[in-house]
């Protein structure tokens, strides 16, 4: 039994096809991971019992396997009666243990606004959300942006974690034909390779519109 | 210490170099006599510090040769490497191995490219360290010494490999004002052992002291080479007198 | 079973996720050092053919590439236990993206270092043995301790190729004890375990890197 050129191709389509999937779960747990990040980050500011609450929980998070967190969602949350279909639990899953990740870029882009930036704000008669708005947001969206990609990269590349939960992503595809076929080699060596394309070719897109946003302001 | 004679001399004939279409050193010759102490002057730009780095190989160059005691410099990589050994470089930023002691510093290449043994290359290095006065630093790291004794350890370091050639590339414009005197001395004190010097520096002082020839660089020629006497009371171009006009006043 | 008997069930797959890890760092170590050096000094198609090796390692999905190998090499002739096939492809993998921390160490040193070794006589491999590669090296050791946990992490991939690792046991346990909150709380936990303390000394590497940088700064 040999690898199936033929057969593999014929596979391709299928798996191709789930790209949108793969891409939808990505964005989603992207945007997820960075509000359960900048929450985070904003309670571990705001000091006292929940900030260090929130520094543990984020010590944890980063020192735990995303599958792990899969296995967890999916089989605690309806323990408790909280039913969600698996493309919701990964999402989830992902949002989750990536947080933990971008709580760290938040603060980073944070910390790297000069403290005279705020107080130079307040002088010329700002408010204080004004100063947030228009001086401080401004400022981290800069920071943050090259950190940001690169996460999303990452997130990308963590979606096939989904199979596990049999969420029809490309992974999922070429296991629903595997099992159907009983051939394994061809439907995976198709996935890999059509998703180290999608992989590369969305980390260039990233990188481009990261030249784009900060070539023009930069100091 | 080696036998200085007239056939050591660093022989640079016809050298030019090109930075892409820029043209950065422009038909040099120049010979550099055994014992001879040589400053290169000249405004930022000039080339003077590309020159001395053309000498010990690092930079390449395009036209005319290097010859250090005889031996031409730069076809093959292994004589580029020999020719290295015959030339001691302070750098303007000490340059310093960060992760080595001040001694390791010292004894790195005596080791590995001497194969001495540890014994052998710590009194040597010692023997430099002292002359620089510096041997009770020898155990620390250079994130501990001030800028003017770690410059004062890459001389050391430098003196190690008894070389015929000393090549100053701008060694005190690093430093605080308060750290130059100490690194000068230690040049001065060299160049009355007789140790053969080319300097890039701006200390005019330094040069009118130990200098035999002064020589000004400017737009990648040699525009101006005389004894310091005759450099600094009557310089013969408008460039050098302009150049001279501002560094002393 | 009570959970202490949880406990001791996941922890007895300790010694297969440590035995992955110890043979995955036989393949990234090496990965990372040859790979970073060489995308650091090669030229033209050298420094192609070096950066496609280390892009197809770090830009695949590393779930997908551990399935593909597995699957996949068998069908071409080539077999291997699922614990080499493992600790291949996870190294491989964090070596992909260690080498980038050891290119990324040896760009940022000072271009004086290499030119002082060189004018002190010594060769090439000299210089970046005995000059570059130490500092570089300890400079970018916080970041290899991140690799390093990301790596025990991503061991939890093996249990689905069949290895008993701490993740396999916890799905074990689960199959004949209805405990998901004691049973996935406790695989959280057992990573946490073994990670944080990692995670601990990489903080403390770091603090003592930086306090050496700013002693180098403030003299």
């Amino acid at each position: 039994m040999g690898f199936d050129l033929s057969f593999a191709l014929s596979t391709v389509p299928t798996i191709l096809g789930a790209i949108g999937t793969t891409l939808l779960v990505a964005l989603i747990s992207c945007l997820g991971a960075a509000g359960i990040g900048f929450g985070f980050e904003m309670l571990r500011r705001s000091g006292g019992l929940s900030g260090y609450a929130v520094r543990f929980l984020i010590d944890f998070i980063r020192a735990t396997p995303v599958l792990a967190w899969l296995y967890f969602l999916y089989f605690v949350l309806p323990f408790y009666g909280i039913r969600l279909g698996a493309l919701t639990v990964g999402i989830l899953g992902l949002s989750v243990y990536f947080s933990g990740y971008l709580a760290e870029v938040f603060k980073a882009g944070i910390d790297a606004i000069p403290k005279g930036q705020s107080e130079a704000s307040r002088a010329v008669g700002l408010s204080r959300i004004d100063t947030i708005i228009f001086i401080i947001a401004p400022q981290m969206l800069r920071n943050i942006a090259a950190p940001l990609g690169n996460y999303f990269v990452s997130i990308l590349k963590a979606t096939p974690y989904l199979a596990v939960l049999a969420v029809p992503e490309m992974l999922g595809q070429a296991f629903d034909i595997a099992s159907d076929t009983y051939r394994y080699a061809e439907p995976l060596t198709v996935a890999g390779i059509l998703f180290l394309l999608l992989a590369l070719a969305i980390s260039q897109a990233v990188k481009r519109v990261e030249t784009r946003l900060l070539g023009s302001n930069r100091r | 210490m080696r036998e200085q004679s007239p056939d050591m001399a660093t022989e640079i004939s016809g050298l030019n170099k090109w930075y892409g279409s820029f043209h950065v050193l422009k038909d040099i010759d120049l010979t550099v006599a055994a014992g001879s102490r040589i400053v290169i002057c000249g405004p930022s730009g000039s080339g003077k510090s590309t020159l001395i780095r053309c000498i010990n190989g690092l930079e390449t160059y395009q036209g005319g040769s290097i010859a250090l005691g005889g031996v031409k410099l730069g076809d093959n990589a292994k004589e580029t490497t020999l020719a290295r050994r015959d030339t001691g470089m302070v750098f303007q930023s000490f340059n310093l191995f960060p992760h080595l002691t001040v001694l390791s510093n010292c004894t790195l290449a005596l080791r590995r490219v001497l194969k001495m043994s540890r014994r052998q290359a710590e009194d040597i290095a010692l023997h430099y360290l002292e002359k620089v006065r510096i041997p009770e630093q020898a155990k620390k790291y250079p994130a501990q010494l001030s800028g003017g004794q770690q410059q004062r350890v890459a001389i050391a370091r430098a003196l190690c490999l008894s070389p015929r050639l000393m090549l100053f590339d701008e060694p005190t414009s690093a430093l605080d004002p308060e750290m130059i005197k100490e690194v000068l001395d230690v040049m001065v004190s060299l160049a009355s052992e007789g140790m053969t010097m080319l300097c890039v520096t701006h200390e005019m002082g330094f040069a009118r002291e130990v200098a035999d020839q002064v020589i000004f660089m400017d737009q990648g020629r040699i525009v101006e080479q005389a004894r310091p006497d005759i450099f600094f009371g009557a310089p013969s171009h408008a460039r050098a007198q302009q150049f001279l006009e501002k560094i002393l006043h | 079973m009570s959970i202490f008997d949880i406990w001791l069930g996941i922890l007895q797959g300790l010694d297969v996720t440590a035995t992955v890890t110890g043979y995955g760092l036989l393949f990234a170590v090496p990965f990372a050092l040859i790979f970073g050096v060489a995308q650091y000094l090669a030229k033209g198609a050298v420094l192609f053919a070096v950066t496609c090796i280390i892009e197809f390692w770090r830009s695949s999905a590393v779930i997908i590439l551990l399935f593909v190998f597995y699957y996949a090499l068998p069908v071409v002739g080539l077999m291997l236990s699922a614990v080499t096939v493992s600790a291949m492809v996870l190294g491989l993998n964090i070596g992909g993206y260690a080498s980038q921390a050891v290119r990324a160490g040896l760009q940022s040193l000072d271009r004086g270092q290499k030119e002082a070794g060189q004018a002190l006589g010594l060769s090439r491999s000299m210089i970046l043995l005995l000059i570059e590669l130490p500092q570089a090296l300890v400079a970018m050791s916080p970041t290899f301790v991140n690799h390093f946990i990301q790596l025990v992490k991503a061991t939890a991939l093996v249990s689905l190729v069949t290895l008993t690792d701490m993740t396999f046991r916890a799905k074990e346990i689960a199959q004949i004890e209805y405990n998901p909150v004691g049973i996935y709380t406790s695989l959280l936990l057992a990573y946490f375990v073994v990670c944080y303390p990692i995670a601990i000394l990489g903080r403390l590497l770091e603090a003592r890197i930086s306090s050496g940088r700013e002693l180098a700064r403030g003299l």
